[in-house]
């Protein structure tokens, strides 16, 4: 298989040093005489009947169904799973009607318009308050509400003399990473192999073995250099389901790279969640309950993050704070958009927003410091939260970052100053896989989670070498494939340091006494000298939180164009592996929460087309958009035996609820909103 | 429609080809050329990802036909080292650690090259300035910024040395 | 996505091209440095069935001054006129819109002579010709033809360009000794499209009252205009806080924006409006420093 890329054959480690040459091994790059390229014919409404079909391959040809794999899965019987092709309807601009095929991408494209499909216009369902008033999208429905729930205990209303209440919005944005999906399958006539970006190459195998009725056997999923996911690459998509499905059907590679058109209509939003807040407090600052209500906007089908996010933004809705009372309820509707799926935070920073933007609202109501109100509210021991997170005592580590953000003094000089406080749910649970190899005096690791970015090369290195002494330059990270490791979860949720760390150690020790059962003692050479071959499932239960801060200044022009001066984080990562990418990641996920909170925004007008159809509409920022950040970290060991904690979805939590308090405080404007356009502050 | 045929200077070799006209730079340095370290990542010049050298100049290559490269010449970002020593900005984007998913890391490193060439000592703000034209979803920009710095320090060291060397020829 | 099929002509000389034209009466389009049409092209919003890449037409770049006149070949890029030194120190306006048209990948290759008779109300260059009141000298078989900036704008995408006609120059007329301009954009974030953009330039005389004043405005209406009424309340005038103002409501009573993505109608009002006074005081400061 290997033979697809230009590179050497064995070269399927991640290796930083390819991309700075132009070597990577990207999707797009494997370049296969034979190979057949894919383009799709797609919904031009957002809600349609399909009249007639006329060419390419269809829902006539392929009736499968989607299926529910990872970041967010669920097998809710109530849930509506997406047809691989739009089957009697069109759901969303974007939906995939028909595929054709030819031997190059110009050609495909070409064929597009030989595909005739009569549509019959419907109105659409947009907007949440449409959903929630409209008849449902399908048919079978009773209502557009696909997911329903409440966390915490039903209490009645404090007799406490502060009442506030307001409602908030996260509208949904694009993940754009800058390689787009894709995917290259091939048939031999027994086995499907497929080469794909993604963050798991077993959710991906997961997904087509069930989509597509194939045995474990019959399929292999192979990582190809990812280039960056952000939550878009974790699970599967309608494409890969028809590649897979064409490549057998007519024994050619099928190769299919989507545009970034694509992605934007095509590919999963994040965000897109509204809260409605109330708080009860008492004269001191005191939160005495919390109740409110989490609507999700899930698109056009369930069964995936948009079912489950509006329950899980519920869970955190009272934040790091210690709020003896909590009632909320949470809702996932239907509409006609594409379908929400996990986006950087997925759910965290949403409720992170709601519960900062009301902390702030009542520190303006008592007219006292923000950050004394939120220092107030933390507690001094570890507690479990009414609707059900376990908090480790939060006061001590507020306590620090507001001594090295250096708050005090800033604030005294200025005015344009917000400060947020999270505490980070990372995906824990269920905990990951690893396998390592030793054979011909060289290390060999594969990883449930897949690296896409994130250099698990250097942590993986660092821990075999600690638990094996084995030097760093014997030991290689290898691409995910399920050819070389039987299952696994994913990369996402701030977890593989932590969970795919933990599983690799625990993966080290056991080849560590299956040596000293061997030679009787261990020692690097005897390891090295010998062919060993450990799997491990380490098991997590429970969660593994961590804390963060962020501090933002700002200067507000006079057209409401937001310049962000400084942009602080401290946040605890446990102990770092490696600080030089625990930087890196904190760096570029506080660049992504400047872009939700000033500029990223997927909109749609009322007949449910996409306004924003360009990388540039979606808001992504630019250098001269992003300034120099200022980052510090805690290393409060975990228990893990490594030590470490999540990491990678901080930023896109602490930044954007800091920012917007800084924005709020220098135009006088409540902030309820992401994105904040200059519109609403001049 | 009948293909034309081009004559270009690809990373210092001269390449004949044919084309079809509708083909864009960017699929015939990838996949007529087999040079796939030029990426593509979007559809309305806007992310860089493809960024290469035409005459000198950095330019995106997926807005620009094969065809108006005839008679030019292209560098891209696999012409940059020499006999597998990397270039200075090639060395100081590991360093500094100015990439993480890999992606978009030939454009901004092509753009650096062209940058670097006609200002050996940006600023901060001259380097977010130039890399208007390449966006980069995973470092915030930064590590990039710092990359560029250092090469241009590298490269003035490089210089020095080269110098150095010939005095004493 | 990419473009669909195509039959490609590179003359190296205007006639050529010319003759191109002339073959596929009505159906070739030219192709200068290709940052607009070749995005319509990969997005299929466009096909057309024959293009003339004009590019190799050495003859049509160049930056010359004569007569105290300046002259551009239409297919110098972006670029080139951004590093322009006499461009950048006589006429900074046209320094001010280059430098900030798209990026500086974009610029490498993109042509004003393309800029201007794509005839888009976004780009930069029309208001800056309206504002300075450039003329364009327009080529075809039958010979040039000389047009005034103003008048050549006719609709979204249209201009006064027809059929087998070539802008090959634009022609800047003399700066006087007290006259400077600028031109200002404001954009959501720095790759954007401007939400309104506007090109000033004014000629003081001795006592510093104003002779001449030119304005354009970008992305404020479906085509490049002028706000003559502007320009003409200011003549006669001294630059003062009230003057500015009231010229400023002029700018904006001119303008016809609609509500899109990129604001309401309120909202690049306010922004023409804030814009159009901060660049006629930097006009005239830059006038005071000649």
């Amino acid at each position: 298989m290997s033979s697809y890329f230009t590179r050497a054959k064995d070269d399927l480690a991640y290796n930083e040093r390819v991309f700075v040459e132009g070597r990577g091994h990207f999707v797009d790059d494997i370049i296969k005489p034979g190979a057949l390229h894919m383009s799709i014919v797609r919904s031009p409404y957002a809600r349609a009947k399909i009249l007639s079909i006329k060419g390419g391959m269809s829902s006539k040809d392929l009736g499968a169904r989607m299926a529910s794999v990872g970041e967010g899965a669920m097998e809710g019987k109530n849930s509506v799973i997406q047809p691989v092709f739009a089957t009697g309807y069109v759901n969303y601009v974007g939906e995939a009607v028909a595929a054709v095929f030819a031997d190059d991408r110009y050609k495909s494209e070409d064929l597009l318009d030989s595909v005739e499909v009569e549509y019959e216009p419907v109105k659409p369902v947009v907007s949440i308050e449409d959903a929630l008033s409209s008849p449902p999208i399908h048919q079978g429905l009773k209502s557009n509400i696909i997911s329903e729930g409440w966390r915490g205990k039903e209490f009645p209303d404090p007799a406490s003399p502060i009442v506030l209440e307001d409602v908030f919005m996260n509208r949904r944005i694009a993940t754009n990473p800058i390689e787009p999906r894709g995917i290259v399958a091939d048939y031999d006539g027994k086995v499907l192999s497929v080469w794909i970006s993604t963050q798991s190459v077993h959710s991906i195998k997961e997904g087509l073995c069930e989509a597509l009725g194939l045995g474990p056997d019959a399929v292999r999923v192979m990582q190809a250099d990812t280039g960056g996911a952000f939550g878009s690459k974790g699970g599967l998509y309608p494409e890969y389901v028809i590649a897979s499905f064409a490549a057998m059907k007519y024994r050619r590679p099928v190769k299919w790279i989507e545009t970034r058109m694509e992605h934007l209509s095509s590919t999963s939003h994040g965000r897109g969640a509204k809260g409605i807040v109330k708080i009860f407090a008492e004269r001191s600052g005191k939160i005495t309950g919390l109740k409110g209500e989490v609507i999700v906007d899930a698109g056009a089908y369930g069964a995936g993050m948009g079912e489950f996010a509006s329950r899980f933004i519920a869970t955190m809705m009272t934040g790091p704070y210690m709020i003896e009372n909590a009632h909320v309820k949470s809702t996932s509707v239907l509409t006609n958009k594409v379908t929400l799926g996990p986006y950087r935070g997925a759910g965290r920073p949403e409720a992170s927003f709601f519960i900062e933007r009301m902390v702030d609202k009542l520190a303006d109501e008592l007219k006292v410091d923000p950050v004394d109100l939120r220092i107030l509210n933390s507690s001094e021991s570890k507690f479990r939260s009414p609707l059900g997170m376990e908090i480790d005592a939060a006061k001590p580590f507020l306590d620090q970052a507001v001594k090295e953000l250096d708050y005090r003094r800033k604030a005294k000089s200025t005015h344009n100053i917000g400060f947020s406080f999270f505490v980070l749910v990372p995906a824990f649970a269920p905990g990951e896989t690893a396998r390592v190899k030793v054979d011909g005096g060289k290390v060999s690791v594969w990883l449930g989670g897949n690296s896409h970015g994130q250099a698990h090369e250097v942590f993986v290195r660092k821990l075999v070498n600690e638990e094996l002494g084995v030097p760093e330059n014997l030991i290689t990270l290898y691409r995910g494939d399920t050819g070389m490791l039987k299952d696994g979860v994913g990369s996402w949720g701030s977890r593989s340091a932590m969970v795919g760390g933990a599983a690799v150690i625990s993966a080290c020790r056991k080849m560590k006494e299956e040596v000293i059962t061997k030679f009787g003692k261990y020692s690097v050479q005897s390891l090295l000298s010998g062919a060993f071959d450990v799997y491990v499932n380490e098991e997590q239960k429970g969660s593994l939180n961590s804390f963060g801060a962020n501090l933002a200044t700002v200067d507000i022009g006079k057209l409401g164009s937001v310049k962000v001066r400084e942009c602080a984080a401290y946040y605890d990562v446990g102990r770092a592996l490696n600080m030089d990418m625990v930087i890196g990641q904190i760096q570029g996920g506080m660049a992504q929460g400047i872009g939700q909170t000033l500029h990223e925004e997927m909109a749609f007008n009322e007949d449910g087309q996409l306004l924003t159809a360009s990388i540039s509409d979606a808001g992504v920022p630019l250098a001269e958009d992003i300034p120099n950040f200022e980052v510090k970290v805690a290393q409060n060991p975990s228990r893990l035996p490594h030590g470490a904690k999540g990491l990678g979805e901080s930023p896109t939590i602490g930044v954007p609820t800091a920012l917007a308090r800084a924005i709020e405080k220098a135009s006088g404007k409540r902030i309820r909103e992401t994105p904040i356009r200059p519109e609403h502050i001049l | 429609m009948e293909n034309v045929k081009i004559r270009s200077r690809v990373n210092g070799k001269d390449i004949e080809s044919e084309v079809e006209p509708r083909k864009l730079l960017v699929h015939y340095i990838r996949e007529d050329l087999g040079l796939t370290g030029t990426h593509v990542g979007c559809d309305t010049s806007n992310c860089g990802a493809c960024t290469v050298l035409v005459d000198g100049k950095a330019v995106k290559s997926c807005t620009m036909l094969a065809v108006q490269a005839n008679g030019r010449e292209i560098t891209t970002i696999e012409g940059l080292s020499r006999q597998g020593k990397l270039h200075p900005i090639q060395e100081a984007f590991l360093e500094k650690h100015g990439l993480q998913c890999g992606y978009c890391t030939s454009g901004m490193i092509m753009t650096s090259f062209w940058l670097l060439r006609k200002n050996r000592n940006p600023t901060e703000e001259e380097i977010r300035k130039n890399l208007s034209g390449n966006l980069c979803r995973c470092t915030g920009y930064q590590s990039i910024v710092d990359s560029i710095t250092y090469a241009s320090k590298l490269m003035k060291a490089d210089e020095t040395e080269k110098e150095g060397i010939m005095v004493e020829q | 996505m990419n473009p669909s099929s195509f039959e490609y002509f590179a003359p190296k000389r205007i006639e050529e091209a010319f003759d191109i034209l002339a073959k596929y009466d009505g159906e070739a389009k030219i192709l200068a440095g290709g940052q607009s049409l070749i995005p319509l092209l990969k997005l299929r919003l466009t096909s057309i069935p024959y293009v003339v890449d004009i590019s190799r037409i050495e003859e049509l770049s160049y930056i010359r001054e004569s007569h105290n006149e300046l002259h551009i070949g239409a297919l110098t890029t972006i670029d080139d006129i951004e590093n322009s030194a006499s461009i950048r120190g006589k006429y900074p306006i046209i320094f001010d819109a280059a430098s900030n048209i798209a990026d500086p990948l974009v610029r490498n290759r993109g042509t004003v002579g393309g800029n201007i008779s794509h005839g888009d109300p976004s780009n930069d260059m029309p208001a800056v010709m309206l504002a300075l009141g450039a003329k364009f000298t327009i080529a075809s078989a039958r010979g040039d033809r000389v047009a005034d900036a103003d008048g050549f704008f006719i609709d979204t995408f249209t201009t006064a360009l027809k059929y087998g006609e070539i802008l090959r120059e634009i022609t800047i007329p003399g700066r006087g000794t007290h006259e400077a301009g600028c031109y200002m954009k404001n954009k959501k974030t720095a790759g954007d499209f401007s939400v309104a953009g506007i090109a000033v330039q004014i000629r003081f005389n001795n006592s510093g009252t104003i002779e001449k004043a030119g304005i354009g405005m970008t992305s404020v209406n479906p085509k490049p205009i002028r706000a003559i009424k502007a320009e003409n309340y200011l003549k006669g005038k001294k630059v003062g806080d009230s003057v500015v103002r009231e010229a400023s409501r002029l700018v904006v009573s001119e303008s016809n924006p609609s509500t899109d993505f990129y604001g309401t109608v309120e909202f690049k009002k306010q922004v023409l409006a804030k814009i159009a006074e901060d660049a006629i005081y930097m006009a005239t400061d830059r006038a005071e420093e000649n």
